[in-house]
């Protein structure tokens, strides 16, 4: 089954193994309580039934055989098994879970490092909603395959216990219950393959769908109100939920007939014990029948593990394509801050200011980003001193820039993190001057908690300009040689906007770091001592830029 | 700028709990739920038949295996029937879980359509929050009430066979009740802490990829898994404890029915040998034995199907909250007349917010019948939202919108004023013709004729489009969004980045037409675009 692994699913197997082994004990320990829990179980059954006949037939007997009868040993037997039942049934969930948690806690960091690492368009990609969402179900489906490592454990424990029972009786019982045991595991396996693999599979792509038109409706949800279409939309979604139902439905009436197959092998597992152990010691044939019972109902703890092993499969699957082309290490040394633009005969170093511009939508933001190594340059475009930038790592690059975006990507969580991200090591006096900076200060200053006031999902309780200042205070953390902004100013007053750009330029003088700055906005403009305007992205992929002398950009 | 503090989430909106709500919601499919909870119940005849049919033949075992052979029978029917009845107990409870997540899915979707919630959160709230009552309908509810019948009729049963068994088994079954009441309730906390725990967890994992942009430009990777693996580790070990709790709640009342059972069998046992220390009460025989012994766990049996059906309970309570937002009743109603002329709109101190997340603030601004303006500036500035004001789609927080003389917080329903065009216009099977005339229900085929001509849709208007608007090129589908702007006789004409992902060729072809759709009419538009912001005669920069 590994031939065909990708080397990201590989080397996710490889980290889950390596899991697996530092669990060891615990998973071990697991394996043994599910293993008492299942024979603990037969056994209770199997002996109450052997119990309750003999002390009958004893009984029958007359008192002086039921006197001889040594009912001690059984009904304290029938005690301890109830224990040990109960106690490892404790057990077994407790070390079980305890190492699912243990495991997760080192494989979730694992992943998080292997998905940074990635080329960083597919890093990038992975921010959707979508996508990171079943990025988390996969990671909890790995968490729930730990807990069950201990389930074969104790369906093979349980059948050992009742086939061992049954033996008591002879080698036919035992053959019966082995093979009451085998006709429900493959009854369920074929029921599974059959119905409720297909059903699982249409429902997850009947949930993709409903999900797919409801974003397409939602965002034309303007259109339907207009035109009076809502109530055409809802039905239409609501058609797509039906298919989900109809799914869900069929993957849950396989479950049913599963059930039922279940009470199929039972049956023919009991009455074929009784007939096999025959009535020439009613005690033990009672004992195989119930034997027969408890078999049954072990083996069928593995089906669920069964079920949900596809899942998981799936899961490892996705998450391991995730993992599949590392970003290769290229050198790690810094590249030179010195940069050259081929497009406009263009040479700039920090301190110096350079601004962009250009129109909307000609391609400025993506003109920095491919300087900072977040997108793929085209080769020869970008200089880095003299190594190109398209045949530099984003490793790097990215130590050159502190770059502010258009629309700052916070994490939940208070001011003080999101800052920190910056600057792991910042004290709160620097934190307080980058918000001062950034014109943000008075505002954190007043809300509950200041520093540690929460920012909410993604910055939520934050307006859309709040959000760019306190991504602008951020950047001003990084002691980067370039400090990169995208439209820092908007939405700020004249007033405001004098007064973040005066204490940047400020900022600036004293870091002796470089300024590049987009920006449509003539003050922000003013600062620079060289400009230039981006036209367009051309048939190839290279961005249009012609240097501007320094007053048409003021 | 202000100086609010950082305000909490609003609070919500109705305050009555969860399983309240839950109940009622579920009101209209209550027969069927007590159907598939009665089929539950009526397990109980298939197991007394298979316990009956077991002490049978173990009964009849020393006189012979012949003697044995209809208790087997017996038991083998008892356990095929309850196979069968299992199995349309399923089919009952899935059905009621589909009917009653499909009405309310269906109750839902008009709300989920109208920017009470983010795109994001009506999605989950529709598919995976409705999904979220599966378990409740299809598991809980039916476990709930066989839990509550089940175990009485088979002790009743029993009291028949062995009147001192049945009371040994009301006499575990009390503390066993009384015990699931209180560790019940302690694990039903301990469980939803050990549930929201977990969501916590996966929240900050998403999170963080989701963050990826920002931890990557900050190469902050290292340090942010380092965050992830204490916040693992932490509540790794705090959920383990929490979960010892748990699961020792749960051994409890395992203990107690295994005690229970193991009291029946050494009871039994005696009774069968003659040996109890006290005068025996009922002289049984190995059937009546074997039979209370067999039928002593199913007693027990539901309340523990109970219990593992629990956390389907939480899972449908915690997706509460985003359902009972959308499902409040629309309260728009009347439908002022539509002027005859464009209106002049004016804008004072307008403020929207999503739940206190401000989105544009003190937004004043005077549009003069019948002029065009062009509202500019960043994504996120609040361009979309100030359109949807009119059509009730996004929440005027405070201030105040006149068109004319109507007050938009005066709550009428203005979509008969307004024809809307956007960047990605919905197409639904059917001819080209068809889907125009959705704009204006009962127009004559002359005008959607000249509706899509005035658009420079040309060619046959009873060409086939697909769903997916198969059959129409890019500019083509505005022109279809614009036509329909044409046929509907709206005063106030709503553009959102019409251009938007039009090359500049298709954009520039498109201008004339948009020029025309605002003829005599009073137009807003949001835009990113240069070229479309000159057709204004005021362009507001957000």
């Amino acid at each position: 089954m590994s031939r065909s692994d990708s080397p990201g699913v590989a080397r996710l197997k490889a980290l889950i193994r390596a899991q697996e082994k530092a669990q060891r004990p615990r998973l071990l320990a697991a394996s043994v309580t599910a293993a008492l829990v299942s024979a603990g179980a037969v056994l209770l059954l199997g002996l109450s039934g052997w119990f309750i006949t003999a002390a009958a037939l004893a009984g029958a007997a007359g008192p002086a055989v039921a006197h001889v009868f040594n009912y001690m040993v059984p009904s304290a037997m029938i005690r301890f098994f109830a224990i040990v039942r109960t106690a490892s049934r404790y057990g077994e969930r407790v070390t079980g879970h305890d190492a699912a948690l243990k495991a997760l806690a080192a494989l979730r960091p694992q992943l998080f490092i292997g998905l940074a690492r990635a080329p960083t368009t597919k890093a990038l990609s992975l921010a959707g909603g979508e996508a990171s969402a079943r990025l988390v179900q996969d990671v909890d489906a790995i968490q729930d395959r730990f807990v069950r490592l201990s389930t074969p454990w104790g369906a093979g424990a349980g059948l050992i216990a009742g086939v061992g029972m049954a033996a008591l009786a002879g080698w036919a019982p035992a053959l019966v219950v082995a093979g009451a045991a085998a006709l429900g595991v493959i009854l369920a396996v074929v029921i599974g393959r059959r119905f409720a693999e297909p059903a699982g599979q249409r429902l997850q792509q009947a949930s993709g769908a409903l999900k797919t038109e409801f974003a397409a409706l939602a965002a034309a949800a303007p259109e339907l109100q207009a035109y009076g279409m809502k109530a055409w939309a809802a039905d239409r979604l609501a058609e797509h939920g039906d298919a989900v139902e109809d799914a869900a439905e069929r993957l849950a009436r396989a479950g049913g007939l599963i059930m039922a197959s279940q009470s199929l092998a039972m049956a023919a597992g009991v009455a074929g014990a009784a007939l096999a152990a025959g009535a020439g010691a009613p005690a033990l044939t009672a004992l195989s029948m119930l034997a027969a019972v408890a078999t049954v109902e072990s083996a069928g703890t593995l089906l669920n593990a069964l079920r949900q092993n596809g899942a998981v499969k799936a899961a490892v699957q996705r998450l391991g394509e995730l993992l599949d082309e590392e970003a290769p290490a290229l050198p790690v040394a810094a590249a030179s801050p010195s940069l050259r633009l081929s497009g406009a005969d263009l040479a700039v170093a920090p301190p110096q200011r350079l601004a962009i511009t250009g129109p909307s939508g000609a391609g400025k933001t993506t003109l920095i980003e491919r300087m900072m190594g977040l997108r793929p340059a085209s080769p020869g475009e970008i200089l880095h001193g003299d190594a190109d930038a398209a045949a530099l790592g984003a490793e790097a690059l990215r130590p050159l820039f502190a770059y502010a975006p258009q629309q700052a990507v916070l994490l939940t969580g208070s001011v003080r993190e999101n800052l920190r991200l910056a600057a792991p090591s910042a004290s709160d006096d620097d934190l307080w001057a980058a918000l001062e900076d950034a014109a943000l200060a008075d505002r954190i200053r007043a809300a509950p908690g200041g520093l540690d006031a929460s920012v909410g999902e993604n910055g939520a309780r934050l307006s859309g300009g709040e959000r760019r200042r306190l991504g602008l205070a951020r950047a001003y953390l990084r002691p980067a040689p370039w400090l990169v902004l995208d439209e820092p100013t908007e939405g700020l007053d004249a007033a405001t906007e004098a007064q973040v750009l005066e204490l940047l330029s400020a900022r600036l003088h004293h870091s002796g770091q470089g300024l590049i700055v987009v920006s449509h906005r003539p003050a922000p403009l003013a600062l620079c001592d060289a400009a230039l305007t981006v036209s367009g992205i051309d048939a190839d992929g290279r961005i249009q830029i012609s240097a501007r002398p320094r007053q048409a950009a003021a | 700028m202000t100086a609010q503090p950082i305000a909490p989430n609003a609070p919500a909106l109705d305050d009555t709990q969860p399983a309240a709500w839950l109940k009622a919601a579920l009101a209209p499919w209550r027969r069927l739920m007590t159907l598939g909870g009665a089929l539950v119940i009526a397990d109980t005849v298939p197991a007394v038949g298979f316990a009956a049919g077991l002490a049978l033949a173990v009964g009849a075992l020393p006189q012979g295996i012949d003697g044995a052979l209809p208790g087997l029978g017996l038991a083998a029917v008892s356990l095929l029937a309850r196979g069968a009845l299992s199995h349309t107990a399923v089919k009952v409870n899935t059905r009621a879980a589909r009917a009653a997540k499909n009405g309310i899915r269906r109750s839902i979707l008009t709300e989920a359509l109208s920017g009470r919630l983010s795109d994001a959160a009506a999605m989950t709230a529709v598919v995976e929050g409705v999904e979220a009552l599966d378990g409740h309908v299809a598991r809980f509810s039916p476990a709930r009430t066989a839990a509550a019948a089940s175990p009485l009729i088979l002790i009743a049963v029993t009291a028949i066979v062995s009147p001192f068994t049945a009371g040994i088994l009301i006499f575990t079954l009390l503390p066993f009740i009384i015990g699931m009441a209180l560790t019940g309730m302690a694990a039903g906390a301990e469980s939803r802490r050990q549930f929201q725990a977990l969501e916590r967890l996966s929240g900050l994992f998403l999170d963080r990829v989701r963050a990826l942009p920002a931890i990557l430009a900050f190469q902050a990777e290292t340090q942010q898994s380092r965050v992830i693996a204490r916040a693992s580790d932490d509540l790794a070990r705090r959920t383990g404890k929490v979960l010892k709790v748990a699961f020792l709640s749960s051994a409890v009342l395992e203990f107690f029915s295994a005690l229970a059972v193991a009291l029946v069998a050494v009871y039994c046992g005696f009774n069968l040998l003659k040996l109890l220390p006290f005068p025996a009460p009922e002289q049984l025989s190995l059937t009546r034995a074997f039979f209370v012994l067999a039928l002593a766990p199913e007693v027990y049996q539901p309340m523990r199907r109970l219990a593992a059906a629990y956390h389907d309970r939480q899972a449908a309570e915690s997706a509460v909250p985003s359902l009972r937002r959308l499902s409040v009743e629309a309260t728009r109603s009347t439908r002022p007349p539509r002027p005859g002329q464009a209106p002049a709109i004016a804008f004072h101190d307008v403020a929207i917010a999503y739940d206190g997340a401000p989105v544009i603030e003190g937004f004043t601004l005077d549009v003069a019948p019948g002029s065009i303006v062009a509202l500019t500036g960043l994504s996120g500035s609040g361009k979309s939202s100030l359109l949807h004001l009119f059509l009730g789609l996004s929440p005027l927080s405070a201030g105040e919108v006149m068109i004319g003389e109507t007050r938009l917080s005066q709550g009428g329903d203005l979509t008969d004023w307004i024809a809307w065009a956007g960047q990605a216009p919905v197409v639904i099977r059917g001819t080209l013709g068809e889907n125009i005339a959705l704009a204006h229900r009962g127009a004559t085929p002359e005008a959607v004729e000249q509706a899509a001509r005035k658009a420079g849709l040309n060619g046959a208007l009873d060409r086939p489009i697909d769903e997916r608007g198969g059959g129409l090129s890019g500019g083509e589908r505005r022109r279809l969004g614009l036509a329909r702007a044409f046929l509907k006789p709206a005063p106030l004409l709503l553009l959102d980045e019409p251009t938007a992902n039009l090359d500049a060729d298709a954009e520039a072809a498109l201008l004339p037409v948009i020029r025309e759709a605002a003829r005599g009419r009073t137009v807003l538009i949001a835009t990113h675009s240069d070229a479309v912001a000159a057709l204004a005669d005021k362009v507001v920069r957000l």
